[in-house]
C-alpha cells in the first residue's frame, strides 16, 4: 500500500540522478570510442543500454561501434533491437540498409526504401539504392538514384562516385571524377564498382587515390592490399595490408588475408614459360602433372579457338583447405565457389579441399582458364554472364564427360519460369532472389553460350567477344551479332530450353516419386525390380547423376545378379554423363579391366584423375593398367604419383615404378627405385629379382 | 633386427607352439550394425583360418552365440589348454561403452574390461595379443595392461564413444598384401595396426569428418612378432635344411643392412647408397641361390 506514494516521492529524484547518470554515460562511451578504447566504450554502451532498455538511440549507437568494429553481425541485431522499439526510426533502416548492401542482401534496397518513406531527406538511402542499381548493371537507375541523393545533398560523395563510376565503366571520360576532390571514400566506392566488373587494375588506380588523398583511409589500405593479393602482388599487399593492421585497422578481411600469407612458405611454386602453378607441398608432387599437363592442354585449346596468346603466363594456385582458398578470393571464409579468377591469376580448391567426388577439377580449371582468355580478350569488358557462359560452355565443349549437368533444382526453376532475360541475367549472379538462383544463372548462361555456339558456330562467341571489349551492352551485341532483339532471343532460346527439358519438366514429379522408390526398393535388396525402375528413370531424367541416381542403383543390382555386362552398362552411362563417385569409377574400371577391357579400364581410371586423384590405389591400378596396354610414360606417372602419396606399401611402390621405368627404356632410374623398394623390405623377392636384372646379374 | 625375424624367428620359435584365436562381434543394436560386425567376424575367421598348418586354434562368437557366457566359456577352455610357449590373440568387433568403467557390448550381459582381465590373467600363453575395435575401447588399455601383453583399441580413450571404423580397415589388412609392408610373406598385428591406422585417417579425412576414433597400441615393440596371416614361400624355405649355411649368410646380410640403415644419417648419401646397393645385390643372389 505504501509502496506507490513511496514511488511518487522518489520518482523525481530518480529522473534527475538517471538522467545525470545517462547524460555521463553517453558521453564516456564516446569518449571511448573516440580515444580508441574499444573495449571500454562497448562496456560503457552496454551499461547504457542495460539501465535504458527503451532507448532505440542507444542501440543505434551500440551499433555504430560494433558496424565500425568490424562486427557487422551485432551491429544488425542492434539496430533491429532499435527498430523494434521505434520502428519508424528511418535512420535505423538506413543502418539496416547499409549492413545488407554490404552483404549484397536483396533485402538492402526494401530497408533503404523504408528508410526514405519515414524520412524522404535520406539521401544516403538513394545511394544505397544506386550502389545496388549499378551492381545489377542498371545504369539508368542507377544514375537517376544517385541524382536523387544529389538532389538532397550535393555534395553526397558516394552518388558522386557512381556517376564517375558509370562514365569509368562506359569508358566515358567523366565530369564527375574531379568532383570528389579529396574525399578518398569516394575513390573507394568507384574502386568497389572496378572490383565488381572486373576491372581489377582499375581498382587498384583508385585504392591508390583514395590513400593519396586520405593517407589515414585505413580500409583502402586494407582493400587495396587484398585486392594486390588477388592478382599475386604478394609483397606489396602485405605492406598495405600491414599498414592498416597496424593502426588498428583489423577487419576479418585484413587478418584473414595477412594469416594466409604467413602460411606461403607451405606452398612451393613451379614455373614454366606460360604456366604459374602454385601447390601446397603436402600434394605438390600429387598434383602437378595433372594441373600442369591441363594447364597446357587448356592454354593450347583456347588459343587456337580464341585465335589469340597469352602475354603474360596464367598463374594457378590450390588450396586444400577450402577456407584457406576463400580468404585468398574473398578475404573471408564461407566462399560457395570451386574457383575464382582474377585476371591471369585464378584461385581454386584443391581435390583434396573437397570430400571425393564431390568436383570435378579439371572442369573448375578449364572453366577459370575460360575466364582467364575472356577477361583479357575484353580487356575486362565483358560482362559476367558471358564471361560465365562461356566458361561453363568450355567445361565440356572439350570433354564433354566432365562438367555438371543439369540438377533438380535448376529443373524447378525452368518449371517456374525463373530463368531471366538475357539482358538482366547478371541480377541473377550479384542480387540473387531465391537461394538456388546463383545456381541457375551459371547454367542458364552456359545454355546461351551452347545455343549461340549451336546456331551460330562457335566463332561467334568469339565475334560477341570482340564487340564486348568496345564496351557495348548486351542488348546491342545480342542484336548485331545475332541479328535479333534480346526479347526475340529469349523466345528463342527458352524454346530450346523447352525441347531439352521439357519432357523432364512435365514428369518431374513423377520421376521424384520413382527415385524415393526406387532407392526403397534397392535397400529392400528387390534386384530385378531395382533394374526395372531404375531403368525407366533412366529414361525420364538421364541427365541425373547425383545422389541416390538409377544409374548406380541398377548398376549395384546387376553387380548382386553376377551379371558383370549389365554393370558396366550401367557404369559407362554413368560415367559419360558426368557421374564422379570415385568408388562407382574403381568398380566400372575393375570390372573392365577383368573383362580384358583394359584401355577401356584404363580409361576410366584417367577420367578419375579429374576428379580425385588422391587415391594410391587408383595410380597403383592405372599404372598397372598402362604397363599391359604398353604405355610405360603414363606408367611412370601414375606410380610416382602413388609414391607421392606416401602409400602404406611404400617397397610395392618403388618396385612398380621400378617395372614402369624399365619398360620405359629408363634402367639406371629403374634401378635406383629397384634399390628404394628393398631399402624398404630387403626380402622383397620381384624387387630382388628385378634388381639382379638391372644390375646384369640375372639368376 | 626386429626385421630377423621371418626366417629365424620362425625357426626360433618353439616346435609345437599353438597359437589361439578368438573373435568376438558383439551386439549391434540395430540390423546394419548386426550386419556389418557379424560379415567383420565372418571374414576375420577365415583369414585366421587360412594358410595356417594346423598351429591355429580359432574360434569365433557373433550374433546371439556371442553372449558373455559363450566368451567366458571360450576363454576358459583356452587357459586350461594353452602352454606358456603358445600365443593368443582376441579380437573384439561391435559398441563398447565407458562410464566408470569399460564393458564391451554383448547380447545379453555385458562383459566389462576387469573381467576380461580376469579371464585372460587366466591364460598361460606367454605372448598375448588384443584387438579391442569398438568405441570407448580406449580405456581398456589400463585394465589389461601386462608386460606380455599388447593392447590395440580402436580409440584413444573411453571418452571415444561414437561407432567406429577401425575394424573395417584391421580386417581389410588382413587380406591386402599392401599390409605388408615388409614383403616377407606375412602381415603381422604391428603391420595391420599401421595399416588400419592409416586408413581410420585417411576415412575421416577425406569425409571432412573430425575424427573420433584414434587407434592406440600399447606394447608396439612387441606387435611385430605377432603374425595374423602368411602367404607366399616363406615356410618353405626353412624347412629345407639343405640351405642351412645360405640362410645363416643371409641373416648375416639382412642383419648388415638394418645396421647401415641406422647409421643413414651419420654417413655420406652417395657412401650409404653404395654400402645398400652392395648389401641388397649380396642378399638378392643369395636368396636366388636358396630359391635354386
Amino acid at each position: 500500500m505504501n509502496a506507490p506514494r513511496l514511488g511518487c516521492i522518489m520518482t523525481p529524484m530518480l529522473l534527475v540522478l538517471s538522467l545525470t547518470a545517462l547524460a555521463q554515460t553517453i558521453d564516456r562511451a564516446e569518449a571511448l570510442w573516440k580515444a580508441q578504447d574499444f573495449t571500454g566504450a562497448n562496456e560503457a554502451f552496454k551499461g547504457l543500454v542495460a539501465a535504458n532498455p527503451k532507448n532505440a538511440a542507444y542501440r543505434m549507437r551500440w551499433g555504430d561501434l560494433f558496424k565500425a568494429r568490424f562486427n557487422p553481425g551485432e551491429a544488425l541485431t542492434l539496430y533491429s533491437e532499435a527498430l523494434e522499439i521505434d520502428p519508424k526510426n528511418a535512420r535505423a533502416h538506413l543502418a539496416v540498409a547499409r549492413i545488407l548492401v554490404d552483404q549484397f542482401n536483396p533485402k538492402a534496397a526494401e530497408a533503404a526504401d523504408k528508410a526514405l518513406d519515414l524520412d524522404p531527406k535520406l539521401y544516403e538511402a538513394h545511394e544505397i539504392k544506386a550502389r545496388i542499381a549499378l551492381e545489377d548493371d542498371d545504369h539508368k537507375k542507377a544514375a537517376e538514384e544517385a541524382d536523387a541523393a544529389l538532389a538532397i545533398e550535393p555534395y553526397a560523395v558516394n552518388a558522386i562516385a557512381i556517376h564517375a563510376a558509370l562514365d569509368l565503366l562506359a569508358d566515358r571520360e567523366s565530369v564527375w571524377l574531379p568532383k570528389l576532390s579529396d574525399r578518398g571514400e569516394g575513390y573507394e566506392t568507384l574502386a568497389h564498382f572496378m572490383v565488381i566488373n572486373r576491372r581489377y587494375e582499375d581498382a587498384l588506380k583508385f585504392y591508390r587515390r583514395a590513400i593519396a588523398v586520405q593517407k589515414d583511409l585505413w580500409s583502402a589500405h586494407s582493400q587495396l592490399g587484398v585486392s594486390l593479393m588477388r592478382l599475386g602482388r604478394e609483397e606489396e599487399a602485405r605492406k598495405e595490408l600491414e599498414i592498416a593492421y597496424d593502426a588498428h585497422y583489423r577487419d576479418a578481411q585484413t587478418v584473414n588475408t595477412l594469416r594466409l600469407m604467413d602460411t606461403y612458405k607451405d606452398f612451393v611454386t613451379f614455373r614454366t614459360p606460360t604456366t604459374i602453378l602454385r601447390l601446397h607441398k603436402k600434394e605438390a608432387d600429387a598434383l602437378k602433372p595433372y594441373f600442369e599437363g591441363e594447364m597446357l592442354r587448356a592454354m593450347s585449346i583456347f588459343e587456337k579457338k580464341y585465335k589469340f596468346r597469352m602475354q603474360v603466363p596464367i598463374q594457378v594456385e590450390v588450396y586444400p583447405n577450402h577456407e584457406d582458398f576463400a580468404v585468398r578470393a574473398m578475404g573471408m571464409p564461407g566462399l560457395g565457389a570451386l574457383g575464382v579468377t582474377f585476371n591471369t591469376v585464378l584461385t581454386m580448391d584443391s581435390p583434396s579441399g573437397r570430400t571425393p567426388g564431390e568436383f570435378h577439377w579439371a572442369s573448375t580449371l578449364w572453366h577459370e582458364i575460360s575466364h582467364v582468355y575472356m577477361l583479357t580478350l575484353t580487356n575486362e569488358r565483358t560482362p559476367r554472364w558471358f564471361t560465365e557462359g562461356v566458361a561453363v560452355h568450355e567445361e565440356t565443349a572439350t570433354e564433354p564427360d566432365w562438367g555438371d549437368r543439369v540438377t533438380p533444382d535448376i529443373l524447378a526453376a525452368i518449371r517456374d519460369k525463373k530463368l531471366l532475360p538475357v539482358a538482366q541475367i547478371d541480377r541473377g549472379f550479384v542480387h540473387p532472389q531465391f537461394p538456388s538462383q546463383v545456381i541457375v544463372s551459371y547454367y542458364q548462361a552456359g545454355k546461351i553460350c551452347d545455343y549461340i555456339s549451336a546456331r551460330w558456330g562457335e566463332s561467334k562467341l568469339l565475334d560477341m567477344a570482340h564487340e564486348f571489349a568496345k564496351n557495348r551492352p548486351t542488348v546491342d551485341v545480342i542484336r548485331e551479332q545475332l541479328g535479333m532483339e534480346p526479347e526475340a532471343f529469349d523466345k528463342d532460346f527458352l524454346a530450346e530450353i523447352d525441347k531439352q527439358t521439357g519432357k523432364i519438366v512435365a514428369r518431374f514429379e513423377e520421376w521424384t516419386k520413382g527415385l524415393s522408390e526406387v532407392n526403397k526398393l534397392n535397400k529392400e535388396g528387390k534386384t530385378d525390380e531395382v533394374i526395372a525402375k531404375g531403368r525407366a528413370l533412366e529414361a525420364i531424367f538421364p541427365d541425373y547423376v547425383e545422389i541416390g541416381n538409377p544409374y548406380l542403383l541398377v548398376a549395384g543390382a546387376c553387380t548382386r545378379k553376377d551379371d558383370s555386362t549389365c554393370a558396366m552398362e550401367e557404369y559407362g552411362k554413368y560415367s559419360k554423363l558426368s557421374g564422379r563417385d570415385p568408388g562407382s569409377i574403381k568398380a566400372y574400371a575393375t570390372l573392365l579391366d577383368k573383362a580384358g577391357k583394359k584401355k577401356e579400364a584404363a580409361a576410366a581410371l584417367e577420367r578419375l584423375n579429374f576428379i580425385y586423384p588422391m587415391d594410391t590405389a587408383l595410380h597403383e591400378h592405372l599404372g598397372s593398367l598402362y604397363l599391359e596396354t604398353s604405355n610405360p610414360p603414363a606408367a611412370v606417372r601414375e606410380f610416382q604419383v602413388a609414391l607421392a602419396l606416401h602409400p602404406i606399401d611404400m617397397a610395392g611402390g618403388h618396385y612398380n615404378l621400378a617395372r614402369a621405368l624399365k619398360a620405359a627404356g629408363q634402367n639406371d632410374k629403374a634401378r635406383e627405385e629397384a634399390i628404394n623398394a628393398l631399402e624398404a623390405a630387403p626380402d622383397f623377392r620381384p624387387a630382388q629379382k628385378l634388381l639382379l636384372e638391372l644390375s646384369g646379374a640375372g639368376v | 633386427m626386429k626385421r630377423l625375424l621371418p626366417c629365424l624367428a620362425l625357426l626360433g620359435s618353439p616346435l609345437f607352439a599353438s597359437t589361439y584365436v578368438v573373435t568376438v562381434a558383439g551386439l549391434g543394436g540395430e540390423p546394419d550394425y548386426e550386419q556389418r560386425f557379424s560379415m567383420l567376424a565372418t571374414d576375420t575367421d577365415k583369414m585366421m583360418r587360412a594358410g595356417t598348418a594346423g598351429d591355429r586354434i580359432v574360434e569365433t562368437l557373433k550374433g546371439a552365440d556371442a553372449t558373455k557366457a559363450h566368451v567366458e566359456a571360450a576363454l576358459n577352455k583356452i587357459a586350461g589348454q594353452a602352454k606358456a610357449a603358445d600365443v593368443f590373440i582376441l579380437m573384439l568387433i561391435g559398441h563398447g561403452t565407458f562410464d566408470t568403467e569399460y564393458k564391451f557390448n554383448l547380447p545379453g550381459p555385458d562383459i566389462s574390461a576387469g573381467e576380461l582381465n580376469a579371464l585372460l590373467n587366466k591364460i598361460p600363453a606367454g605372448r598375448q595379443l588384443v584387438v579391442d575395435m569398438t568405441s570407448a575401447s580406449g580405456a581398456i588399455t589400463e585394465v589389461l595392461k601386462k608386460e606380455n601383453r599388447t593392447i590395440i583399441t580402436a580409440t584413444k580413450s573411453g571418452s571415444e564413444k561414437n561407432a567406429t571404423v577401425f575394424a573395417r580397415f584391421w580386417v581389410e589388412a588382413l587380406r591386402d598384401n599392401a599390409a605388408d609392408t615388409d614383403k616377407n610373406g606375412q602381415v603381422t598385428a604391428l603391420e595391420a595396426y599401421k595399416y588400419a591406422t592409416a586408413k581410420t585417417t585417411t576415412y575421416y579425412s577425406e569425409a571432412k569428418h573430425l575424427a573420433t576414433e584414434h587407434s592406440q597400441i600399447d606394447g608396439e615393440s612387441r606387435a611385430g612378432a605377432f603374425t595374423l596371416v602368411r602367404y607366399g614361400a616363406a615356410d618353405v624355405v626353412v624347412t629345407d635344411p639343405a640351405k642351412k649355411a645360405l640362410l645363416v649368410h643371409k641373416e648375416e646380410v639382412e642383419n648388415k643392412i638394418d645396421a647401415l640403415k641406422y647409421q643413414k644419417d651419420l654417413l655420406a648419401p652417395e657412401e650409404y647408397r653404395r654400402q645398400l646397393t652392395g648389401l641388397l645385390l649380396d642378399l638378392s643372389k643369395t636368396q636366388a641361390e636358396i630359391e635354386k
